[in-house]
């Protein structure tokens, strides 16, 4: 077996809404692939499809070599799975909710949970009633890792984190990989998956866009930059410059969009007298529209509400 | 009590199961402690009721009050505790798989090696045993209290009408998790399980009066439950069998429906 996730024209429908559209898609064993869309693309339909919440109307997917629906209870022995949409039995605290699912899958202990509430400074002694957002978020990473599952669907496993929370957490993923794991991880920020996937899908309106490696991803990934000149630049020199596109001038401020390497530009810039430079994070819409209108032409958008 | 689905659930009705089997058994107590000094004028009560609606009679279980039996039946058995016992299995009922969906933590309790049905069996078997519970302090305070105070009763009989009071419940318990497993909504649920308490209760008790009411008792988990009077009769094998019978087709349906349809959408 090397797929550890293979879906084969999944289609899901509500009604007349179209959530998922014809998804054929293979996920690696031992990889972590990136399911890359914006919010209500269709990511957390296929993720409660993989887990058997869902039925789908047509087609099939299976995991870790079975079928999502007759293997259901074994899939999920296996896998670890953070909801999109986190919600926790609010009167337990974080060990009881924890003891509580270690007792469903027969665990003896609770496994590796003391290490990552540690990793994750999360107490758990506290109700979960009284956890911010961010921690609540914490316990459902715990219960989702806890197990040494592997495969681990992680659904915005970093909504609500601080920055540095977010960097342990895509340590635990890259962690998860470097043991042979598979991670199958779904976000709508460009700049998460890049730093942790092999692989990206791209969804987009219930359809699969396209898959990508991240390093060819990266090299379509547009690039806006500010940047401000002192006094008696003309911002004008930066016109020609190779990967510099859009470029619109105001004043001391240059505003420009960059594709590919940023080499030719920063090399520029060096020699120029720069103030302030401000670097704006890819934007996946941009990428859409720049690389897979085609692809998406055929959409006709009525699948946009579905989450 | 994080065992299981099964003790987890008890565990969050914990606080619903203390007030409902310390009210219910608290009301028997009233109930009990009120016959010594009322019992001398329950002849002339009965003389009284005599004059009532044949209707009226019916729905409350009113009959001859003069005995300990009609003072029980018209006062705990007849009305009230069948009443609050279905209302408690109603409501325990409806809660226990829409609210999972309903707050979205199905999808971790499913992330979890579990099949759907065994989760929708652990979770009526919690109810189930909490509906008992209910009825065994209920069933404790008339037998030791009843004595107590000087009343003619005969244990068994009070036995028979609890044990029948249960099963009714138990009728409602698995009416209300079928519709909550087929649809995922607790109002409708609620709603319509309450619907079909009061419509059952109606034609159970009122059949004997209503002519054309009389061919739909049979169907009236009521009527083999309170109106076939088990405080006189005892239990009857083909009651007992209905209101089981009854239960378990719903529980099945409600496994099947929890098993087959897409959840928390």
């Amino acid at each position: 077996m090397n797929a550890a996730i293979r879906t084969a024209r999944l289609t899901k429908s509500y009604g007349r809404v179209l959530a998922l559209d014809d998804v054929s898609l293979e996920v690696g064993a031992g990889e972590v692939f990136g399911f890359l869309g914006p919010n209500g693309a269709g990511k957390t339909t296929t993720i409660r499809v993989l887990l058997d919440l869902i039925r789908p109307t047509r087609g099939r997917a299976e995991v870790l070599g079975l079928d999502t629906r007759a293997g259901s209870v074994e899939i999920r022995r296996r896998t670890g799975y953070l909801p999109g949409e986190l919600a926790l039995y609010e009167q337990l605290t974080g060990s009881e909710l924890l003891r509580f699912f270690a007792n469903l899958r027969d665990m003896r202990d609770l496994g590796d949970a003391a290490d990552l509430a540690d990793l994750l400074d999360l107490d758990l002694s506290r109700h979960i009633r009284a956890l911010s957002r961010g921690n609540k978020q914490k316990v459902g990473l715990v219960q989702a890792l806890m197990h040494r599952p592997e495969l681990l669907i992680l659904d915005e496993p970093t909504t609500g984190l601080d920055p540095i929370v977010q960097q342990r957490v895509h340590r635990l993923i890259l962690d998860a990989k470097a043991e042979g794991r598979t991670v199958f991880l779904s976000s709508h920020a460009l700049g998460e998956v890049e730093q942790v996937a092999d692989h990206v899908g791209i969804v987009r309106a219930g359809r699969l866009v396209a898959v990508e490696e991240v390093v060819a991803l990266k090299a379509k990934a547009m690039r806006r930059l500010e940047v401000h000149f002192a006094d008696g630049i003309d911002p004008g020199r930066l016109r020609g410059v190779e990967g510099v596109r859009e470029l619109h001038v105001d004043g001391r401020v240059a505003r420009f969009a960059v594709t590919g390497p940023m080499d030719h530009v920063v090399k520029t810039l060096a020699n120029l007298p720069v103030v302030d430079l401000v670097s704006h994070e890819p934007d996946l819409e941009e990428i859409f529209l720049t690389y897979y209108a085609d692809a998406d032409a055929n959409t006709d958008g009525s699948a946009g509400d579905a989450a | 009590m994080l065992r299981s689905v099964f003790t987890k659930t008890l565990r969050d009705e914990r606080r619903a199961l203390l007030g409902w089997g310390l009210g219910i058994a608290l009301l028997a107590l009233w109930m009990v402690l009120l016959y010594p000094s009322i019992k001398h004028s329950l002849p002339s009560y009965t003389r009284l009721v005599r004059g009532y609606p044949p209707a009226f009679k019916a729905l409350f279980g009113l009959s001859d009050i003069s005995t300990a039996d009609g003072y029980l039946r018209a006062e705990l058995f007849g009305f009230m505790v069948p009443t609050l016992v279905v209302i408690f299995a109603v409501l325990a009922g409806s809660d226990a798989t829409t609210l999972e969906e309903e707050r979205r933590t199905i999808d971790l309790l499913l992330a979890n090696p579990i099949r759907r049905g065994r989760v929708v069996a652990e979770k009526f078997a919690a109810v189930s045993t909490g509906l008992l519970g209910i009825g065994a302090g209920f069933l404790v305070v008339l037998v030791i209290g009843a004595p107590a105070v000087g009343m003619h009763v005969v244990e068994h009989r009070l036995v028979a009408a609890t044990v029948s009071t249960v099963l009714l419940g138990g009728v409602f318990v698995a009416l209300a998790f079928a519709l909550g497993c087929l649809t995922g909504r607790r109002g409708l649920s609620r709603g319509a399980s309450a619907v079909a308490a009061v419509v059952s209760y109606f034609v159970g008790t009122l059949a004997p009066l209503v002519h054309w009411l009389k061919p739909l008792r049979p169907c009236s988990p009521y009527y083999h439950a309170i109106g076939v009077d088990p405080l006189r009769n005892g239990l009857a094998a083909g009651h007992v069998a209905f209101l089981v019978g009854v239960t378990a087709v719903l529980f099945v349906s409600a496994v099947v429906a929890f098993e087959r349809r897409d959840l928390a959408v």
